[in-house]
Order: C-alpha cells, then structure tokens, then sequence
C-alpha cells in the first residue's frame, strides 16, 4: 500500500498518540519521582553534610578556635553545591564562616529553626553542634539547587531522546503492524469500491483473519452472492415481466384502438345527432357538448369543457334549465316539454337524463335539446289553420244549412209548378205560367249557387294583397251599379279616399255589397256618404281582431235607407239573413255575410249602425299595416 | 543617624546581655574549657570510685575561676555524673579529680609526679606544662587561648583524647613524644 488510507492514517494516530501519552506520562511520573527523590536526596545529603560537619566542629567551638573551625568549615568546598556555611557559638553570634570571603550579609544572624528547608533558590538549615549532650554551638548550610536542576535537565535530555527514539520506533512497529489490522479493512474497502463502481457482482474479497474484519468479509461476500442470485432472478423476472409487458401492451393498444373507434363511433352518433346534447358534472360543469351544439352556440367544446353552465350561458338563470338540472341530480328523469332557450329563443323539448357511476351516484347530467321550434310554428300555423278552418266549417255548416234550407224554397217551387204543370199539361197558358215561375226560381237557385260559391271562394285567404286605390274602386264600382244609381237618383260622396293594401277583387266586391245594399233598401233618393280616418287599435272597441298596438283605417259608408232595428247589427252579416221578408226587395241574403268575410280577410272589422227609417252607418276598420304611407 | 546609633546599640547590648557584661575573660574561658575537656575525653571506668560518684573536676592553688566555674558545672552532667569543683591546698587530696587544674604556686614537676599513671586531666597555664608531661596546656595567641595537648601523657593516663580535641590543639613535642 504505498496510498496512506485513512484507516491505516487512523491506526497509526491512535497508536502512535497512545504510546506517546504513555511515554510522556512515564516520563512525567519519572520526573515527579525524581524531583521529589532528589530533593530528599539533597535534604539527606546535606543533613549528612551538616551531621559531619557539626560532629566536627565540636571541638573548635568548645574550644573557640576560630581557624579550626573555618579549617573544618573549608572542607565543604568538595561539595560544590554547599555555597554557604556557618557555625554559631552557644549565644547565636557567627563563629566561623564558609566560605571565607563571603559577607556576613548573606548569612543568618543568628540560628533558627533546626532542620534544613527549601527556599525558592536553596535548600538551607541549621544543625545542632553537640558534643555528647551539650550543644556547643549551631550549623547553617547553605546548598544551592543547581544539582537537581543539572539532575533534571540530564533527565529532560534522557527522557526526550528516550521519547524521539521510542517515537521513532513505535512509527516503524506500528506501521508495520497496523497493517494486520488495516489490510484486511483496506482490501475490503477495494473490493467494495470495486464492485460498487463496476457493479460487478462475481469479485468476492479475500479473507485473511478469523476476527471481525474476518466476519464482515464473510458477510461481504455472502452477501455478494446473494446480489448475484438475486440479480439473476431479477434479470429473469424482469425478462419475464417485459414479454408479460408486451404482451400486455398489444392487448393494450388492441383494446385502445377498440376503444377509440368505439369512442369515435359514439363520438359520430352525437355529432350527427339533430338534437343538441351536452353532458354537464355534479357541479353543473360542461363536460362535453356535440357537434350541433357548438355550432348552434358557436363555441367549441374545448371553450366549454370543465366550465360553469352559468358562467357560460347566465341566461340558464331565468330558463329554468338550472331548477331541470337539479332535479335530475336527484336522480329524476326530467323532461321539459316546452323549454324557451335563452340564448337562441327557440323552443325546444328538453330531457336531462341522470348518468350513475359503478356505485349508483349520480354523477353526469345527459342533456338533450330536441329543438320544436319548426313543430311549434307549425303547431301555431296549424291551430290557427285549426281555427279558421273550425270556423269555415261552422260557418260552412250554417252555410250549408242556410243554403240547402234557401235552396230548398226555389226547388219545391220548381217541384210544384213542375207538378201543377204536369197536371196541366193540356193548359198552355197555365203551363207558361208555370214554367215562368220554374225558371225564375231556377233562376233564383242559380243565383243563390253563384252566390254561395262566390262566398265561399272568398274563404280561401291566400289570395295576394296589392295596393289599391280606393278611389279607383269607388269609381269602378259607380260604374258597375250605373244603372240603379240612374233609376233611383242616387248620390254617392266620397271624398279623397287613400290607397291601402289589400285585395282588390274583394274590396270592390266589399264597397259593391254595401253601396247595393244602400240603394235597395232605400224608399226616397238614395244619398251614400263615405268617409275615412285614421284611428289608434287602442280606441277601437273590440275584442276579436283589433290589434291595441296598431293602426286602423275606418271607412264610414253612410246611407238614408229603410234601417233596421239595432238589436239586429249582428245578425245582418249573418249568412242568408234577411230581415226584410219583403220579397219586394231582391237580395240573396248573402251580400253583407260577403262584405264581413272580405274585411275579416283584411284582419279589420265591420260593424253597423241603424234605425228604422231613419239610415244605417257601417263602420269598417281595416289595419293600416295594409296601408302604405305615403 | 548613624552616629548615634552605635552608642545606642551598645546601650541595648549592655541592657539584653545579662550574664556577659563583656567577652568573656581569658579565666572564663578557660573555665569553660575546662568543662569541655570533659565531652572530648574518655575517663577510664576505674577513674570513678563508685558508679555515682561525681565528676570532680579540682583547682590545685589560685583559683582564678571563683564563682563563675561553679555555676558552670553545676548546669552540667558528664555521663550522668554531677560535676563538682573542688579546691585544693593539699597535693594528696587531688587524686579524686578527673581534671585538675594546677596554678601557681604548684610546681608543674612536682603535681607531675604525684599524677603519674593516675586518670586525672593535668591542665596548666604554666609554658613547658606539656613538654613536661602534662597533658593539656593552655597558652595565649594572639589573644585567644589555645591548647597544647601531650598525647602520650594523656595515654599514659590511661585516657583517650578526641581527635576532634587533639585537632585544634598543638601537639607537644616531648622527648619521649611519638
């Protein structure tokens, strides 16, 4: 391993940190040992010294001889580390000192305490000078402390070089014996870093030891071969699950396309649908709507999908289309029969059928928009054609009863003067009064069959509004009654008539009837006003026709004829009513029916004012949207 | 300041040293070396009468010592014996002496002789003492009292002298001297 790993990094601190803390606290306790060791050492020593000294000096302080005891005193010069020594006589004073050039000064004056004490700088003391049991005098010595400190700067060389060597030789064992420890991590860590970098799963780690590490390289490997079998069934599975895949996926997209054109074709039914359908949440959110709906609303469905049905059409508010919806999330059925859209105004049957989901909730509204409109124009058209023809044929019926009962009086005069002619066969004059009378009363059928059919050609009402003069009308019809205008002397005043649109057979037919009218039953000189104005639908009185919102023409004819009873201003214009049973006066009866189908034709109205002997006044609105304005 | 100082401080030695007025005198210190002696030289035990008998330690002529030698020893035991001082006018009575003292007007010979083989310390001012076989002679130098000690007198006497003794002592050349 020339690459330091950290475990061996790690190994070689921890060693090399313990064997330095040991050598250091071995040394430290050494040191310890040896600092108190050689102070008691030098404590025992000097005590020696003094012990010696004193015994020696006895003598020279019994006998005060002062040289002796320097003499004795100079000895200590062996002891190098003696700097300073004294004797004291029995009263305390310097006897002698050592050595000999030192002052005073830096001795004691007098002994004190017996015993030898470290100061900071010396270890000094005094000792009793005895001789026998008699204290001659008293020692003092002075040692300095060099000799521990040289002891101590020996050992700190000692020690230290003992250090840097067992460093130096704890760094080459460890290094060398970490690696039993650290190879085997180091070779497991490579195999691993091996197999995690090239996912080879095959290497297998070589195990060296029986310890941990041992175990874990088992493991390691076990496990490795485990990986290898479990990749191997993997790969296998794997292999499996992407044939299941496949074919999955085939059947997948078979049953997708199925799908899609099932869901196309449904797609098609709606688009072609001829009713709108739209789906909408329980929320009341588009879900979708067909091709007739967006056309119709002239959105796509791509604007509709997932918003409000309020917020896109807020006109469902008033059209009940949101009470429908929430009737059918209830789960009813609903079906409004005539439903008016909001938006397009046409009327349509609307169904909102609820939609379930696999648990029975109602989850979808299914709306379909079945529109009426045409139906219910038809259906109008139709009750109106209903109605008019109801009222045809009422008045067909009465026509017809009427008629057939009018008929019926020339027909048996026919019968009868055909008979009594039959019977006087022979009688020549007789018979030619007779087949006179049969042929007037043909005659009379005929005209009443003229008639009749002349009515009834007026029911058909598709018949084209033109615009028409009055006046014209006015003119042509003077010049039709001519005749009868010259025998009775009749005037007829008119002023300035306007043109209205309408249909100009009819209206002359209308302003005929009714000026005829005036100048039959009329006794004296036959006078016929006509005037016109314009009025508001709003003053006309009447029920039936009038329209309030619109404009009417009125048309005043005015004559000065026989009248009738007021009570009768109905039934006049009633079919084959005549009020006048005087045969005297010729008419079918039918005339003024003729003028109220005409102006009933026209959408106006016709109604009539008289008094017996005095005149009658016919008043006819006609509306003046037939009216151009010029 | 200074100058006042040592006049005072004599005062205060005067006033706090109660038993020497002054140094001692040459008498006193002979004195106490006289009672040293005995702490660096051994006595035979047949220099004792009886087991409790004193240490006498004997002035034979002036006594130069008075008082002051008394209360000296009287301080002091050698070997748990008392020490006793005795004075002496006649020569026979000094034998019970471990240490005599001899002063004028004894003659050095003369106590010698009667001393001769006996235990008993010989000291004596008196100049040639040693040389004529006393043992220790006191002498003046310079001011200061040393010793001259005669060895072979004190083995002669049967008694064993330190050395530490014999070391701050001059040593007598006698004519019989090792």
């Amino acid at each position: 391993m020339t690459r330091k790993s950290s475990i061996q990094q790690k190994l070689m601190k921890v060693i090399m940190l313990t064997s330095g803390i040991v050598l250091f606290m071995t040394c430290l306790a050494f040191f310890v040992y040896e600092y108190i060791t050689a102070r008691q050492l030098l404590k025992r020593q000097v005590m020696t010294l003094g012990e010696i000294v004193a015994a020696n000096s006895s003598a020279a302080l019994a006998f005060d001889s002062h040289p002796d005891a320097a003499e004795i005193l100079n000895a200590l010069a062996a002891e190098s580390n003696i700097k300073a020594a004294a004797l004291y006589d029995n009263d305390g004073n310097l006897f002698a000192k050592y050595p000999a050039e030192i002052s005073p000064f830096f001795l004691p004056k007098h002994p004190g305490r017996l015993g030898y004490y470290y100061n900071d700088s010396h270890l000094e003391g005094f000792h009793e000078v005895k001789q026998g049991n008699t204290q001659m005098g008293s020692l003092f010595l002075r040692s300095d402390l060099r000799v521990i400190y040289q002891r101590f700067i020996l050992y700190g060389v000692i020690a230290s070089l003992f250090i840097i060597i067992s460093f130096i030789f704890a760094w080459f064992i460890s290094k060398r014996l970490q690696k039993t420890i650290s190879m085997p991590i180091l070779e497991l860590a490579e195999t691993a870093t091996v197999v995690s970098e090239e996912k080879n799963y095959s290497v297998r780690a070589r195990n060296r030891s029986n310890d941990e590490v041992g175990v874990l390289t088992k493991a390691f490997n076990h496990m490795l071969t485990r990986i290898e079998i479990q990749n191997a069934e993997i790969t296998e599975l794997n292999q499996n699950l992407e044939m299941k895949v496949k074919e999955r996926t085939q059947q997948l997209e078979l049953a997708f396309d199925a799908l899609k054109q099932q869901t196309a074709f449904t797609e098609r039914i709606l688009d072609s649908s001829v009713d709108i359908i739209a789906v909408f949440d329980t929320e009341l959110r588009f879900v979708t709507m067909n091709r007739l709906g967006e056309e119709t609303y002239n959105l796509t469905r791509d604007q509709l999908i997932g918003r409000y049905l309020e917020e896109v059409f807020p006109q469902t508010r008033q059209s009940g289309m949101i009470e429908d919806l929430s009737r059918a999330l209830n789960g009813e059925f609903v079906r409004h029969v005539d439903y008016i859209s909001g938006v397009t105004k046409r009327h349509y049957e609307n169904f909102y059928i609820p939609l379930e989901d696999k648990d029975g909730k109602v989850y979808r509204i299914l709306t379909i928009a079945h529109d009426i409109s045409d139906i219910m124009t038809a259906n109008e058209k139709l009750q109106t054609v209903n109605t008019e023809l109801e009222k045809s044929n009422g008045e067909l019926e009465q026509f017809a009863y009427v008629a057939s009962h009018d008929l019926q009086e020339p027909l048996r005069k026919i019968q009868t003067f055909s008979e009594l002619g039959e019977r006087n066969i022979n009688n020549e004059e007789v018979l030619r009064k007779y087949l006179v009378k049969i042929n007037s009363s043909a005659q009379r059928m005929t005209d009443l069959i003229k008639a009749v059919l002349n009515y009834s050609r007026l029911s058909k009402a598709d018949t084209e509004f033109l615009e028409v003069d009055l006046n014209s009308v006015l003119h042509s019809t003077k010049v039709d009654l001519e005749l009868l205008i010259q025998e009775k002397n009749a005037v007829i005043n008119y002023g300035t008539l306007p043109a209205i649109y309408g249909i100009p057979l009819q209206l002359h037919q209308l302003f005929f009837n009714l000026i005829t009218n005036s100048l039959k039953f009329n006794e004296n000189t036959p006078v016929v006003d006509i005037a016109t104005r314009v009025v508001d639908g709003n003053d006309v009185d009447d029920e039936t026709m009038i329209v309030k919102g619109r404009k009417y023409l009125l048309i005043t004819l005015a004559d000065n004829g026989i009248g009738f009873d007021q009570k009768f201003s109905e039934k006049v214009f009633s079919i084959f009513q005549r009020l006048h049973s005087d045969k005297s006066i010729q008419g079918t009866g039918i005339g003024l029916a003729i003028c109220k189908k005409i102006v009933e034709n026209h959408q106006g109205i016709i109604s009539v004012k008289s008094e017996l002997r005095k005149g009658t006044t016919f008043s006819i609105y006609l509306p003046l949207l037939h009216l151009r304005t010029d | 300041m200074r100058r006042a100082c040592f006049p005072i401080l004599l005062l205060l030695m005067s006033i706090l040293t109660p038993v020497y007025a002054q140094d001692p005198t040459d008498d006193q210190v002979k004195a106490n070396f006289l009672l040293n002696f005995s702490k660096f030289i051994d006595w035979p035990s047949d220099a004792f009468a009886t087991p409790d008998a004193p240490f006498v330690l004997g002035i034979l002529g002036i006594d130069p010592f008075g008082k002051y030698i008394d209360d000296l020893v009287s301080k002091e035991e050698i070997a748990n014996r008392t020490i006793v001082v005795r004075r002496y006018n006649n020569l026979q009575d000094v034998l019970e002496c471990q240490i005599l003292y001899i002063n004028q007007p004894w003659k050095t010979e003369e106590v010698l002789s009667v001393l001769k083989g006996k235990s008993i310390l010989s000291v004596s001012d008196d100049p040639g003492f040693a040389k004529a076989g006393g043992i220790i002679q006191f002498y003046n130098d310079s001011s200061a009292v040393k010793l001259e000690i005669n060895g072979l007198a004190a083995k002669e006497a049967k008694m064993s002298i330190s050395s530490k003794l014999l070391r701050i002592a001059k040593i007598a050349e006698t004519d019989t001297a090792r």
